[in-house]
């Protein structure tokens, strides 16, 4: 192994960002595709941004409600790929197994040998890189990682594993993108990176679910680039519900260009700290992004909902509804910045939080932000944070449903617009079967 | 045997005393109508016997079939078979009429030890109350009183009743919000489920639904008492010369 003399450049005085430095110095030359030029220039970048920033906490104002640095607890050991086989049951079982389509599966962040994948999608395994890598890949991969963003460029840095497609056509069938972190005797971190580029009148849908187990702390750390050219469209749909040890932080960027379609729908069922720092920008008339968040906890568990929704151009459309239910001590953080740049008239934006509040000690915390530098445009934005209507409640209980399980009616009918018509209708069931398992357990607690 | 007897009741919401000893009885296969000005506690009534939380039973009783009611909750009283019409039924998105009706029906049969309905059992008991109602199919299909009108969800608390039916129904200003048509829809269907069975006591502030549910006794509710019961004539007394007078003449 060489050890550079750039790489001295990569030191970092904050503890909690201190290992991760020194992981990259150690190791530089033996990450996947070491051998390219480009790669290793954007990593090194990568590395010095993340170096200069620390890693966050509360102090920093993006993160102020979410300490990614106060919750890293001891050493986490980087990640290697599993070699026994996977079992999965129980927490690491398939939620969209009755929704058709290829799987591309990744434990602790490393892509197990794909399925078939179908014409019109290719498919570069990044953990595989070496010397030689597809000019698609090379063109964008880790272009989105800036410094705003420190575990997004971390995750370029010390990117170990992740996959990049490129889908050329209309796809039917939905692409699986399903991240698992099965139990292990120790803490880990997994940095991975997942590159999607949908062609000039391209479509897809996309599952992405992260599921996890066990005791053990984890950190899973993942990079996300979405590229979408001319009049393509997107349908993303995730789920994260790992195990109660888990850290996890998505860094995603998706660029919708003219005409484009946009639509995300995130769900968030557990974990112990999770964030989906989110930026969306619209890059072209007639560009437009849908993005819905629900957050259902119990415990103590926090997720931290961050987006960006960056209008640049004239003639763009947002819309963003986020919705949380909180049981126990649980803790919904929505943040949303909207932009809308110098010349960008015609754009037209709308956001709204909503939040119950069901466990004595849950809290949501609401940050709308709106920042606009154009004349003509339309942006909205609301946020509210309740509890179950008292009506509605004694409405159902005098026609003989019992108290749990009206609240747990009343929970549904809440998240219903964000589902609602959001997905494919196989896709949709497997979101309400595991909403229906999950929300007694929040009644239970509110109660 | 009295359906419902009622014994000095007492109600306070917030504090403050509402209902101010209640004594009202209602046998079996009669149908009572309470009248009253605005304020008058009317509502009050509805809900205590319901068993809203908030209403606090501060004295006297409230017997159903002979057996005290008062510290049960909501759904167990709906289980015993005690129905409430609301005045203002709540929308609940995300949730079918079709769907709620099932819940609810299997929750109180569980309650009752009777065997759950399947969902296509459900649909044809509902469907062919439904149509007695003139609800059309695809009303059933959309969320719980989600986008009706006042007179759709009125004629959806009367097909809740036909589908549940219950002992003791109680119906809250059933009439308020309704044109002509609507009122004589709500009223056959009301009509309809008159048995010998079966108590109901309406209560409206209004005459005019009463010319089309025939009462078999009235009685007027002035501040939280009852100030005067009588026959069906009563309530015609009531709209042609106002509470005041027949209060005035009570007191």
């Amino acid at each position: 192994m060489s050890l550079r003399a750039s790489n001295l450049a990569v030191v970092s005085r904050d503890d909690a960002a201190a290992p991760f430095c020194n992981d990259f110095v150690a190791n530089e030359a033996d990450l996947p595709g070491a051998g390219l030029d480009w790669l290793s220039a954007r990593r090194k970048q990568a590395m010095d941004a993340f170096a200069k920033a620390g890693m966050p906490h509360r102090r920093v104002e993006a993160w102020k409600y979410t300490d990614i640095a106060a919750a890293l607890d001891g050493a986490l050991e980087p990640a290697t790929p599993l070699h026994s086989p996977l079992i999965r049951k129980g927490a690491l079982a398939d939620p969209f197994v009755d929704v058709p389509g290829p799987r591309l599966a990744f434990v602790n962040g490393f892509l197990a040998p794909p399925a078939h994948i179908p014409a019109g999608i290719e498919i570069a395994d990044l953990g595989a890189l070496s010397y030689r890598a597809p000019d698609w890949v090379a063109e964008h991969l880790g272009r989105a990682a800036t410094e705003a963003s420190p575990l997004g460029v971390l995750s370029l840095g010390l990117m170990r594993g992740g996959v990049a497609i490129r889908v050329s056509d209309k796809i039917e069938t939905p692409l699986h993108l399903s991240f698992l972190t099965p139990d292990r005797e120790q803490a880990l971190v997994s940095h991975t990176r997942v590159l999607l580029i949908l062609e000039e009148g391209a479509s897809l849908t996309l599952i992405e679910s992260h599921l996890g187990e066990g005791a053990q702390q984890t950190l899973a750390n993942i990079g996300v680039e979405i590229v979408l050219g001319e009049g393509a469209r997107l349908d993303h749909v995730r789920l994260h519900a790992e195990g109660n040890a888990s850290l996890h932080v998505t860094t995603s960027d998706v660029s919708i260009a003219g005409r484009a379609q946009y639509r995300g729908l995130f769900a968030a069922l557990g974990g112990k700290l999770s964030r989906l720092d989110l930026a969306v920008h619209l890059m072209g008339d007639g560009a437009e992004a849908n993005l819905r968040g629900l957050t259902v906890l119990a415990g103590g568990a926090h997720s931290d909902m961050t987006t960006l929704m960056d209008h640049a151009v004239p003639h763009t459309k947002s819309r963003q509804l986020f919705k949380s239910v909180l049981g126990g001590r649980a803790r919904a953080v929505m943040q949303g910045r909207v932009l809308v740049r110098e010349g960008a008239m015609k754009s037209d934006s709308h956001q709204l939080f909503k939040a119950l509040l069901l466990g004595e000690r849950a809290e949501a915390d609401a940050k709308p932000e709106l920042e606009i530098l154009a004349d003509d445009v339309v942006c909205g934005h609301g946020a509210a944070v309740g509890q179950l209507d008292t009506e509605s409640l004694f409405y159902l209980r005098a026609r003989g449903i019992p108290e749990a399980e009206a609240r747990t009616l009343l929970m549904r009918a809440f998240l219903e617009d964000v589902i609602e018509g959001a997905a494919r209708s196989d896709i949709h069931d497997a979101l309400w079967s595991r909403l229906d398992a999950a929300l007694p357990a929040i009644s239970g607690e509110g109660a | 045997m009295n359906m419902l007897e009622i014994q000095n009741l007492h109600v306070a919401v917030g504090g403050k005393e509402i209902l101010k000893g209640i004594n009202l009885s209602v046998p079996a296969g009669e149908v009572h109508a309470v009248m009253g000005p605005n304020g008058s506690g009317k509502s009050t009534l509805s809900y205590a016997l319901a068993g809203r939380e908030g209403y606090e039973i501060t004295e006297g009783r409230i017997l159903y079939q002979g057996a005290d009611l008062t510290a049960l909750a909501p759904e167990e009283r709906a289980d015993k078979g005690v129905f409430l019409a609301m005045q203002y039924p709540v929308e609940i998105p995300g949730v079918t009429t079709l769907n709620f009706l099932k819940t609810a029906l299997n929750a109180q049969r569980r309650a009752r030890g009777a065997p759950e309905l399947d969902a296509m059992k459900v649909m044809r008991l509902v469907r062919e109350k439904a149509a007695t109602l003139k609800i059309p199919e695809d009303m059933l299909k959309r969320a719980l009183n989600v986008g009706f009108s006042g007179g759709e969800k009125k004629r959806m608390e009367i097909l809740q009743m036909a589908v549940f039916e219950p002992k003791l129904a109680i119906l809250d200003e059933t009439d308020s919000g309704l044109d002509i048509d609507a009122l004589k829809l709500v009223a056959d269907g009301v009509n309809a489920l008159r048995d010998p069975s079966r108590a109901m006591l309406v209560i409206t502030h209004y005459q005019r639904l009463l010319t089309h549910i025939v009462p078999d006794r009235v009685h007027v509710m002035v501040d939280g008492r009852i100030a005067k019961s009588g026959g069906p004539e009563l309530a015609l007394a009531l709209e042609e010369q106002g509470y005041e007078r027949i209060v005035e003449a009570a007191a």
